[in-house]
């Protein structure tokens, strides 16, 4: 079903489902995904993921039903359902109520290619043909995804309120390695587009054979402070944990957030601009919705200017509660996840460095890290202090240069104190897909920063 | 036409083709609530429900998938069509063919036991069940900020038939409860305290009983005292100690340093988008010193309320218990047919997917330490002359081999002389896993065991997350490096 089509049924069951206050969002998704690993395309896969968000109020009193049933039957016993329990459970503080017919319609950004929409399991298996077939000719062993996606949305109120989007969205990953399972060197190229012709598919693997070739015979190196260089990769894994821990209202109103009684304080430093984006229509850039599970339309919203914190992100409960507007923050809930309030589109920078090399030519002594792994940003909120460890191309720089690759290592420090501490950002930015629905993508350049510290070595292969 | 018959159609329209080696399909069928309380009002009262259907052809070389929400015969016909059109498309660029060793076809039925129905609990009965801890968490001090309890009912059905002549249906209860709080302290900086364990290992399969055993209101006191406690309580110091985990925090070692590394689909290479390798190569099996000769750790689908507990996998391998260490010797894998094949073994059973649309992949089913002989936890204090006790899990990380791993955990004491002493605050430890492991030299009885169940387990590329199980007493391990997270 495209979206028009899904509002169609929406509006339908809403006006045949006799309740005065009920809010309806659809979503279906249709994922190619041929997944590839050991050299070969071992799990290939058609993927439906329809699913319904059915909200019922009873004046304050709220429930909720996820579906992945979307049929028409189905959805009016949703509705039902779902306002049978809202009348059982306590009220909810400063629940505003559904979004109403009030805000005009809005231009939304080009989100959908034909030529994604078409793809094929044939047309995929055909671009990955000589993906394969180039990492083995390098010696290597390949692994990584294409996927290429249909995603429709739309949401109608009782109120009034009608929204529909159509979006496809289409991502390659490619590794190349040394060993399949076995540890040893990698490497890593990946790109996001909405349209699967304009993937840099040849481009991304070559980069992924060299970054393994050149890591090659890691050398050791000593835990410690050093200077780093990190890709976009690196860098939106350590702001994908940023903002799950310190954008979201409920994280404000918890007091967990590095924001959290800090709006207008300088956070982080005078050269760090963090913004929620989600509007963006440089196709490199922009994906999702322009509009939130509630129907709230999306906008930019500046969140740390220069290093100061400036704004925190709202559903309309939230912002009804913490007397502002809602951000059109409010995020999807899906089968085993609970909806939350947070950032679909975080993005960094830009800064003003020609390139990568730019940067690296700036450090002494210091390392170059491509990519980070099992980042985990809970150990002190509130500063901000994460730890994970490289992964896919660790190289050690020597004045100005990379001198030779270096095994995985540790790194334990506070993102905002690193970000204060950074003094060069490229011009050019990536859009890294997260790991969470709704289409949501981070954006960042590369970046240096100064005293990163690595708390640790891993090794680089096994050993008995 | 029932569903049933849908989906003999299904596999029926794949059985004739001479090009199909083997094709399974599965409906799952589930519902389940979700609720929340978190201040004195609720965060969250979701019904989920889902049902599907997804099959998964092996071609001539290689594998196709796909899925269908409609279960009718037609769209179960075309789904199966579309599965088998992948697996041709693929199998063009096929090198190798895919080996799939015959399993002798399965019939029978499982069900989780539970004594009362949880889905018989009123709505009403179980929020307020959550909101009077919750209340209490934040009541009496200006510090105590937040506060939330929280409980989840999941029920899913699975119906599965292969093109062997398996013919299984299982029925799972899953269940989850708990509560944390958040105390802060003039410099703003916030500290969490949490019962039964961190929200996201607290799972079960069983049913309403369960809830009256977790008595939240009688932890609600101590929780709160523990919280305020650690505001004002001295950094955990470094330096490398003899480390007492208590069983939650054992329960996630296991599940990061040996359940994942065990996957015999990481370690041969397959799952290198989003989890990465294993420095548990085949080559070592049976040589592998993983841990000291106290460390027995078992994959068990047959533990009684266990999170990874089930009649067949998702591909009709029957349960079992496996040791995966035996006596610190590294024996076996986590496997599915396919994978076992490859190293010439039998599968162990651990394939199951996340749900009607997505492909069964190797997961850990319940991944137990076996208990020692060490006594209780506090018999463990007793014969620690000094050392560092930590417990209930704050963050984790591991690199993509499972080796070098870092946890950092809410709370921890000093033990000096035998005594429990001084608390300690944002303690974390780190290590490379053999040597971490093969440092074990207290494992306490089978009086202090639990089974604990992470419901959130997350693997594969899309990412899909599971329920698994692990079973462990407390422990005790020599000359780690220990320190402060902050």
């Amino acid at each position: 079903m495209n979206a028009d089509e899904l509002l169609t049924l929406a509006r339908d069951v809403l006006s045949s489902a006799g309740e005065p206050e009920v809010e309806l969002y659809l979503r279906v998704a249709e994922r190619g995904c041929a997944r590839f690993a050991i050299g070969e395309l071992g799990q290939h896969m058609q993927l439906s993921e329809p699913q319904a968000a059915v909200r019922v109020a009873h004046g304050l009193q709220v429930a909720e039903t996820v579906t992945t049933k979307l049929d028409r039957e189905a959805l009016l016993e949703a509705v039902r359902s779902t306002a049978r329990a809202a009348r059982l459970v306590p009220q909810v503080e400063g629940f505003p109520g559904f979004t109403r017919d009030e805000e005009p319609e809005r231009a939304s950004p080009v989100r959908h290619a034909q030529s994604t929409a078409n793809a094929t399991p044939e047309e995929r298996v055909e671009r990955l043909a000589p993906v394969l077939q180039a990492v083995r000719d390098a010696g290597l062993v390949g692994a990584g995804m294409l996927e290429t996606a249909v995603v429709a949305h739309a949401l109608a109120t009782t109120g009034g309120c009608a929204r529909s989007h159509d979006a496809t969205f289409a991502s390659y990953k490619v590794w190349a390695l040394e060993t399949p399972g076995a540890g040893g060197a990698a490497g890593y190229g990946g790109h996001a587009h909405r349209d699967v012709t304009a993937l840099r598919i040849a481009e991304e693997t070559e980069r992924a054979v060299r970054v393994c070739r050149d890591s090659r015979d890691p050398g050791s190196l000593e835990a410690g402070t050093y200077d780093v260089v990190m890709e976009p990769e690196a860098v939106t894994e350590l702001l994908e944990w940023l903002s799950s821990i310190a954008f979201g209202a409920p994280e404000i109103e918890q007091g967990s957030s590095p924001m959290a009684g800090r709006l207008g304080e300088r956070i982080t430093g005078e050269a760090i601009d963090l913004v929620e984006d989600p509007l963006s229509d440089d196709p490199e850039l922009g994906f999702g919705a322009p509009f939130d599970r509630e129907g709230t339309w999306r906008g930019r919203v500046p969140l740390v200017e220069r290093g100061v914190a400036r704004a925190v992100l709202y559903d309309r409960t939230y912002a009804s509660r913490m007397g502002t507007t809602s951000t059109g923050s409010a995020l999807l809930p899906s089968p085993g996840s609970a909806a939350g309030v947070g950032a679909t589109a975080l993005a960094l920078g830009p800064g003003e460095a020609a390139s990568v090399g730019e940067l690296i030519a700036g450090v002494k002594r210091g390392l170059y890290v491509c990519r980070l792994h099992y980042v985990n940003g809970l150990l002190e909120p509130r500063r901000a202090v994460m730890t994970g460890l490289t992964r896919d191309g660790c190289f050690l720089i020597e004045d100005g240069k990379i001198a030779r690759a270096v095994g995985n290592l540790r790194f334990t420090d506070s993102l905002l104190e690193g970000l204060a501490r950074s003094d060069g950002m490229t011009r050019e930015r990536k859009a890294i897909p997260t790991w969470w629905g709704d289409a949501g993508v981070v954006v960042a350049p590369a970046v240096r920063i100064r005293g990163w510290r690595f708390n640790g070595r891993s090794q680089q292969r096994p050993d008995m | 036409m029932t569903t049933e018959a849908s989906l003999a159609a299904a596999l029926d329209s794949l059985r004739r083709l001479p090009d199909v080696r083997y094709a399974e399909v599965r409906l799952v069928e589930g519902h389940g609530e979700r609720l929340a309380v978190r201040g004195g009002r609720p965060e969250q009262v979701t019904a989920e429900a889902t049902r599907g259907a997804g099959i998964r052809v092996l071609g001539s070389r290689t594998w196709g998938f796909a899925c269908s929400a409609d279960t009718s015969e037609a769209s179960l016909v075309a789904a199966a069509a579309r599965a088998l059109q992948i697996a041709r498309a693929s199998s063009s660029v096929a090198r190798t063919v895919a080996p799939f060793p015959e399993q002798p076809a399965q019939r029978g039925r499982y069900e989780t036991r539970v004594a009362v129905d949880p889905f018989t609990i009123p709505i009403e009965q179980k929020l307020a069940l959550l909101d009077a801890p919750a209340r209490a968490l934040c009541a009496g001090d200006a510090r105590l900020v937040s506060s939330e309890a929280w409980m989840e009912w999941t029920r899913v059905r699975k119906h599965l038939v292969t093109s062997e002549g398996t013919d299984v249906t299982q029925a799972f209860t899953y269940g989850a409860s708990g509560m944390h709080v958040f105390a802060r302290g003039d410099d703003g900086v916030s500290q969490r305290r949490s019962y039964p364990t961190y929200q996201g290992s607290d799972g079960f399969q069983a049913g309403w009983e369960r809830i009256a055993a977790l008595d939240l209101p009688g932890h609600v006191d101590r929780v709160k005292d523990e919280a305020l406690a650690l505001l004002t309580a001295p950094l955990c110091p470094e330096g490398p100690r003899s480390l007492l985990l208590e069983s939650s925090q054992v329960a996630l070692q296991i599940h990061e340093s040996c359940g994942h590394p065990t996957e015999l689909d990481r370690a041969l290479g397959s799952e290198i988008s989003l989890a990465g390798g294993s420095f548990m190569q085949p080559r070592m099996l049976g040589q592998l010193r993983y841990g000291s000769p106290l460390v027995t750790i078992v994959a068990d689908s047959t533990s009684e309320g266990g999170n990874g507990t089930f009649g067949w996998d998702d591909e009709g391998v029957p349960a079992g218990r496996r040791p995966l260490v035996d006596r610190g010797l590294f024996v076996d894998y986590l496997s599915s047919r396919e994978t076992a094949a490859a190293l010439g073994r039998a599968s162990t059973g651990t394939m199951r997917a996340e749900g009607w649309n997505r492909p069964p992949i190797i997961r850990m089913i319940n991944v137990s330490l076996d208990p020692g002989d060490a006594g209780s936890l506090e018999d463990l204090v007793a014969a620690t002359d000094d050392g560092v006790l930590m417990a209930t899990d704050k963050s984790w990380s591991i690199d993509d081999l499972r080796l070098n791993f870092q946890f950092s955990c809410e709370i921890a004491w000093e033990v000096k002389k035998g005594r429990r002493t001084r608390l300690l605050r944002d303690p974390c430890y780190t290590g490379i896993t053999p040597r971490f492991w093969g440092s074990c030299d207290a494992i306490c009885g089978p009086g202090e065991w639990r089974l604990w169940g992470l419901d959130q387990c997350g693997k594969g590329d899309p990412i899909q997350t599971m329920q698994v199980g692990h079973g462990a007493s407390p422990a005790r391990f020599r000359d780690v490096a220990i320190g402060s997270a902050s």
